[in-house]
C-alpha cells in the first residue's frame, strides 16, 4: 500500500525543528565566554565580524575569522559537532549550489584550470571563477556561523531587547516576541488535532483526504488564533498596555565586554585598512 | 457605611449586537468582600468579569467602579485608565492568553512597567510575588515550557505584581490538581486578608465556601437568579441540580452502589 504519511512526517519535522530551538536555548543558559557578555556588546561585536567577512577579499582573512568563530564557540561551551551540523547544513550548502555555475569559464572567463566534456559540450573551470565561488561560499558560511553563534549564546528575549535598544520599531520587536511565544502553542494544537484525527481515522489516509484534513486544520487554527488574538489584546489592556510597551533595562556592560568589542573593532579596522588602503 | 467598589444596574451586553451574554444584571461589590459567581457554562460569568475590568461596556444599564460610571470614553483617558488598571486586575481563564511575554519574569513585570511603577519597586514586587508563589526557579523560563498549574500561578503572579485592590478571577482552579488548587486558594485567602477584594467566577463548588462570603448564581437567562451566603447556596441541592451546578453521580459507598446528587466535595468521600 502506498505510504501517505506525508502529513505526519511534515508535522514531526516541524516539531523536531522547534524542539531543537528549545534545546538551543539551553546553550544560552550555560556558563561560557559569550553567554557572559552583555547582549548589546555581543550583537555589535558579531555585526563587526560579519562586516569584516563582507569587506574582506582574501580567503585567508575569512578563514581566520572562521577560526575565531570556532574558538568562541568552544569557549562558550558549545559542542563543535553540534555547531558544525547547524552551520554547514542548508544555507552554506545551498550557497555552494548557487556558486557552482560561476566556476566555469562560460560565466567567469579567465585562466583555465581543467576541462570537462559533457557530450559535445566542453566546460572549463577558470581560476578566477573558482576563487570567486570560494569567496562567496566562505562569506556565506562564516556569516551564517557568526549569526548562529550569536543566537545560540543569547536568550531570544535578550536579542529582542537589543533590537529595541538599536531602535528597531517596537511593533516589529513585539510581534517577533509573540511569534516565538505562540508558535509553540499552535504547534501543540496542531499535534493534538492530528493525534485526534489519527485516533479516529487510523494511520493510512488517501492523499486527497489527507489534503482536505490539512486544509480543515489550517482553517481551524486560523479561527483559533484569530479569537486568541482578541483575548491576548484584552489581557494586555487589562495590565495597563496603552500602545507603547515599557521594558526594564537591566543590561550592564563590564570591562571584559569593552575588551571584546574593542577586539572586534580592531579586526574590522585592520581588514578595512589592509583591503582598501594598503594597496 | 461600606465602601462600594462596583455597582451594576440592569447591565446588558450582547456579542456582535445579537448574541446576548448578560441580561439585566444587578450587582454590588463592597471593598474587601469575597464574592463568587457560579453558574453553568455560557451563563455570562466571564462576560461579567470582562465588564468589571472595563474591557467591555454595557449596551444598556450601567456599571460604576469606585463611584464613577465606566464607559469607553473614560477608559480612553490615559490618567483614568492607568489609575483604574492599577486598582483592578483580571486573571483570565486561559493562562495562555495572559502569558504573552517571552519569559515568566517579563510576564510578571509587564503590568507594573506599563503602569509606570518605578524600576526599583518593580524589582521588589517581582521578588515578593515570585517568592510567595514559589516561582523563583521559573523566572527565566518561557511560559510554553510550564505545566498548566505553573501557568495559572504565573498568571496570578502577573496580576498580583500590579498590587490591585480588586482581584477578578475567571475559573482560577479549573483543571488543576488538588495540591495546586489548594495553593491557589491559600494565595487568594491571604490576598483577601490583606485587604484585596475578590470576585471569582467558578464551577468548583468545593472552593466556594473558602473564597466567598456571598455567592451569586447565574441562570440560563444570563442574569443573577439567586444571591446568598455559600453555606445556604451549597445546602440547597435541588436548586443546584436544577441549574446544572451538580449532577447525579453513581459511585460505591463501601459495599453498596449509590446514586445521588454530587458536587465533588472531598469531604463526601471520607
Amino acid at each position: 500500500m502506498k505510504d501517505n504519511r506525508f502529513i505526519e512526517r511534515s508535522l514531526m519535522g516541524a516539531v523536531s525543528f522547534l524542539k531543537d530551538s528549545v534545546f538551543a536555548d539551553e546553550y544560552a543558559g550555560k556558563k561560557g565566554f559569550l553567554q557572559a557578555r552583555d547582549p548589546r556588546v555581543k550583537v555589535a561585536a558579531i555585526l563587526l565580524l560579519v562586516l569584516c567577512v563582507l569587506f574582506s577579499r582574501e580567503i585567508a582573512f575569512i578563514a581566520a575569522i572562521y577560526l575565531i568563530c570556532l574558538l568562541l564557540a568552544v569557549c562558550s561551551s558549545i559542542r563543535l559537532p553540534f555547531f558544525l551540523g547547524r552551520t554547514w547544513l542548508f544555507i552554506p550548502v545551498f550557497a555552494l549550489f548557487i556558486a557552482i555555475p560561476s566556476i566555469f569559464s562560460i560565466l567567469t572567463p579567465g585562466e583555465r584550470l581543467s576541462v570537462f566534456k559533457i557530450g559535445n559540450l566542453s566546460l572549463s573551470v577558470s581560476r578566477q571563477g573558482l576563487a570567486g565561488a570560494a569567496i562567496f561560499f566562505s562569506r556565506v558560511l562564516v556569516s551564517v556561523s557568526l549569526c548562529v553563534l550569536l543566537s545560540l549564546t543569547t536568550r531570544h528575549y535578550a536579542l529582542l531587547k537589543v533590537l529595541r535598544i538599536f531602535r528597531v520599531p517596537q511593533v516589529f520587536v513585539m510581534t517577533l516576541g509573540m511569534c516565538y511565544r505562540y508558535i509553540f502553542l499552535f504547534i501543540g494544537i496542531i499535534q493534538d488535532t492530528y493525534t485526534a484525527i489519527k485516533s479516529r481515522c487510523g494511520y493510512v489516509l488517501s492523499s486527497v483526504k489527507g489534503q482536505k484534513i490539512v486544509a480543515w486544520n489550517i482553517a481551524t487554527l486560523w479561527q483559533r488564533s484569530y479569537r486568541m488574538q482578541n483575548q491576548i489584546y484584552d489581557a494586555m489592556l487589562s495590565r495597563g498596555y496603552s500602545g507603547e510597551v515599557h521594558i526594564l533595562d537591566e543590561l550592564r556592560a563590564g570591562g571584559k565586554d569593552i575588551v571584546f568589542l574593542a577586539g572586534a573593532a580592531f579586526i574590522f579596522l585592520f581588514i578595512l585598512w589592509r583591503t582598501y588602503f594598503l594597496n | 457605611m461600606a465602601n462600594i467598589f462596583f455597582e451594576l444596574k440592569q447591565a446588558c451586553y450582547s456579542y456582535l449586537g445579537k448574541f446576548p451574554a448578560l441580561r439585566g444584571v444587578d450587582l454590588t461589590v463592597e471593598q474587601g468582600a469575597k464574592v463568587a459567581v457560579i453558574g453553568a457554562n455560557g451563563t455570562g460569568k466571564s462576560t461579567l468579569l470582562a465588564m468589571l475590568d472595563a474591557l467591555i461596556f454595557p449596551d444598556r444599564g450601567s456599571v460604576k467602579a469606585f463611584g464613577r460610571n465606566l464607559d469607553e470614553k473614560m477608559l480612553n483617558d490615559a490618567d483614568f485608565s492607568r489609575v483604574f488598571r492599577r486598582r483592578v486586575g483580571l486573571v483570565f481563564q486561559n493562562p495562555d492568553t495572559q502569558l504573552f511575554c517571552p519569559t515568566v519574569k517579563e510576564d510578571i513585570i509587564f503590568g507594573p512597567l506599563q503602569l509606570r511603577v518605578r524600576s526599583s519597586d518593580v524589582a521588589k514586587r517581582l521578588e515578593k510575588v515570585s517568592t510567595e508563589l514559589k516561582l523563583t526557579a521559573l523566572l527565566d523560563r518561557s511560559p510554553y515550557q510550564l505545566s498548566i498549574g505553573e501557568k495559572k500561578k504565573v498568571a496570578i503572579a502577573s496580576v498580583l505584581a500590579i498590587q490591585p485592590e480588586v482581584l477578578l478571577l475567571d475559573e482560577p482552579t479549573a483543571g488543576l490538581d488538588p495540591q495546586t488548587t489548594r495553593d491557589i486558594i491559600d494565595i487568594l485567602i491571604a490576598e483577601n486578608r490583606s485587604g484585596t477584594t475578590l470576585v471569582t467566577a467558578t464551577h468548583d463548588l468545593h472552593i466556594v465556601e473558602e473564597i466567598a462570603d456571598t455567592v451569586h448564581i447565574f441562570g440560563e437567562e444570563k442574569n443573577i437568579i439567586h444571591s446568598a451566603p455559600p453555606e445556604e447556596v451549597l445546602s440547597d441541592q435541588q436548586f443546584l441540580q436544577s441549574h446544572n451546578l451538580i449532577h447525579i453521580h453513581r459511585h460505591r459507598h463501601k459495599d453498596a452502589g449509590v446514586s445521588h446528587a454530587h458536587q465533588h466535595d472531598v469531604k463526601h468521600h471520607r
